[in-house]
């Protein structure tokens, strides 16, 4: 491999590119935001992946799934295949463990992971997946977007840091329970939702720049959480209103104590 | 079987900030930290870190043959900690700091020493997993002894899941 | 949160073994072994009653199975992760007040008894 590779990210640190292979990244969700990021991750560097997706290609994948070509929607080529076959193209090293299944059929390999970045579909699973962050020290990186509004469509999105003894998804008025309990009215599932590549491409830049920064701290910025909005209409992102007025200090939602495999105290 | 061991940015800073500071006559500090298990994929275990306890001055020995001595009163508080700390199964760790970079490992001091005080976390603690971590300026070496285990583990990474995120790998083979 | 100690005394009748298990700021009662009413499938399992409002219900039971029963539920919450765990719970409100938890556990099981 020539030394001219990573030649053109060199800002990024004298030790950034090993810091960058060692470093573990569970993708849950390899979809419209999650074949984004494996592919941003590829090309910087990255080494080892956990990865998950149960879904294959298909046609109405095609405006938003990097890395899906006509043949592999008529193919139906599972996911998990093309972001695979995506790393390897450009890190034929990798280590990569896949799963064609739901993180929470088979969660004992993120464990290892030091962040996640989910690109999941509602906000119960983000819930679940920030809860098995905080109890296996994992930072999380969270990314989605809607598109809300008929008359005048209105792109939204977010992109969030949660890590453990920082803010969490609540503190920063993302989770609430208002939230949860409107989408468990709609039993989870809201139907097809819209979905377009270069918002996604937006949020995915994002949140690998917050990973790439959380790997090499190339911006000296100690970051601890973070919640940018994104606005697709003016294509801007800004830090969330929430943030501003924050009272919370302190996460009070995650004890320090619920770490490691859950403990029961039997009555 | 891998073992693992995490904590987050914020402790390792901490735990640095406090071994790196001089002692009246010991030549290194030391202090216990406490964590709690996690199981991997295969039978794997991670070590989570929980917190730390810096050991006062006036509970270290004064003996120039060796690095630091911790005395019995720090002992004591160690145990009984462990005792408490069994309902959670928490599990208590030796640390300290060779204060020079990159990887490093047990000094024949070190070997000699630390072990011996394994058997006794063990009995107090059997459900949790104790053992030894020692720092360098930006690296470190853990081993594990899990549930009533004779030898340890070496904990084949050390993650510190901060800004920025630290992995600390082992290459030594002891 | 601690459970007054008569509330969860009366409650371990219902299964083989009652454990307290915190997770993200909510205290569920995790019951090994509970008994389901007759004409369940399978007749034992696992449960999780969450005796505080989650998810759009005031109190949930999550139950480790999907019973079968002799009244069709809507299965609306399958693999919910809690305590590392997958838990499957039906749409059922219990809206009592101020119930003991042997209470909420009842009316929770009601739902596998009774056509709503």
């Amino acid at each position: 491999m020539s030394k001219d590779r990573y030649s053109r990210q060199s800002f990024l640190g004298a030790d950034s590119e090993e810091f960058i292979s060692r470093c573990t990244v569970g993708v849950p969700g390899l979809g419209g935001g999650g074949s984004h990021i494996v592919q941003q991750l590829a090309h910087i560097g990255f080494q080892r992946y956990v990865l998950y997706d149960y879904d294959v290609a298909e046609e109405s994948n095609l405006n938003r799934l990097v890395g899906a070509t006509l043949t592999d929607a008529l193919a139906e080529t599972p996911k998990l295949h093309l972001a695979i076959k995506m790393i390897y193209g450009l890190q034929p090293n990798a280590n990569i463990q896949g799963f064609a299944c739901k993180w929470q059929d088979k969660p004992e390999p993120l464990r290892e992971c030091q962040m996640i970045l989910g690109c999941v579909d509602s906000y119960k699973t983000r819930e679940e997946l920030e809860i098995v962050c905080r109890r296996y020290l994992m930072h999380y990186i969270d990314i989605g977007m809607d598109v809300h509004g008929k008359e005048r469509p209105v792109i939204g999105g977010q992109i969030i840091q949660s890590s453990p003894g920082g803010l969490c998804m609540r503190c920063m008025g993302f989770l609430t329970d208002e939230k949860l309990a409107a989408e468990a009215a709609r039993y989870g599932n809201a139907g097809p939702r819209p979905q377009v590549v270069w918002p996604n491409g937006v949020l995915a830049s994002t949140a690998v720049g917050l990973a790439v920064d959380l790997v090499t701290n190339w911006t000296r910025r100690t970051r601890t959480h973070a919640f940018l909005a994104y606005d697709g209409n003016e294509g801007t992102i800004r830090e969330s209103l929430t943030l501003r007025n924050l009272a919370i200090k302190q996460c009070p939602h995650f004890a320090s104590s619920e770490v490691g495999d859950p403990v029961l105290v039997e009555l | 079987m891998k073992t693992h061991i995490k904590m987050t940015g914020e402790l390792h800073a901490s735990i640095l900030q406090d071994l790196k500071r001089r002692h009246p006559f010991a030549a290194e500090r030391v202090g216990f930290v406490f964590g709690r298990l996690g199981s991997l994929a295969d039978g794997g275990r991670l070590v989570l870190l929980t917190r730390y306890h810096s050991i006062a001055d006036d509970q270290y020995v004064e003996d120039n043959t060796v690095g630091a001595r911790i005395g019995s009163d720090a002992l004591t508080w160690a145990m009984q900690a462990v005792y408490h700390g069994r309902p959670a199964r928490e599990g208590i760790f030796h640390i300290h700091l060779h204060g020079h970079r990159g990887e490093t490992g047990m000094s024949a001091t070190d070997r000699r020493e630390i072990p011996n005080l394994i058997p006794g976390f063990q009995s107090v603690g059997r459900d949790a997993g104790h053992g030894i971590i020692i720092l360098s300026l930006d690296h470190g070496s853990g081993w594990v002894w899990v549930q009533g285990s004779a030898e340890p583990a070496y904990a084949e990474c050390i993650s510190v899941i901060g800004a920025p995120i630290g992995v600390f790998e082992r290459r030594r083979t002891a | 949160m601690a459970y007054p100690a008569e509330q969860t005394d009366d409650l371990k009748r219902y299964s083989e073994k009652l454990s307290l298990l915190p997770e993200a700021g909510v205290s569920f009662l995790l019951m090994e072994g509970l008994r389901l009413p007759a004409g369940c499938q399978p007749s034992v399992c696992d449960a999780l009653l969450c005796p505080v409002a989650k998810d759009g219900y005031p109190s949930r039971l999550y139950l480790s199975v999907q019973v079968a029963s002799p009244y069709t539920r809507n299965w609306n919450c399958s693999n919910a992760r809690i305590g590392e765990r997958n838990w499957f719970a039906f749409s059922w409100k219990v809206d009592l007040l101020s119930p003991t938890l042997t209470q909420l556990l009842i009316a929770h099981l009601n739902g596998f008894a009774k056509d709503k």
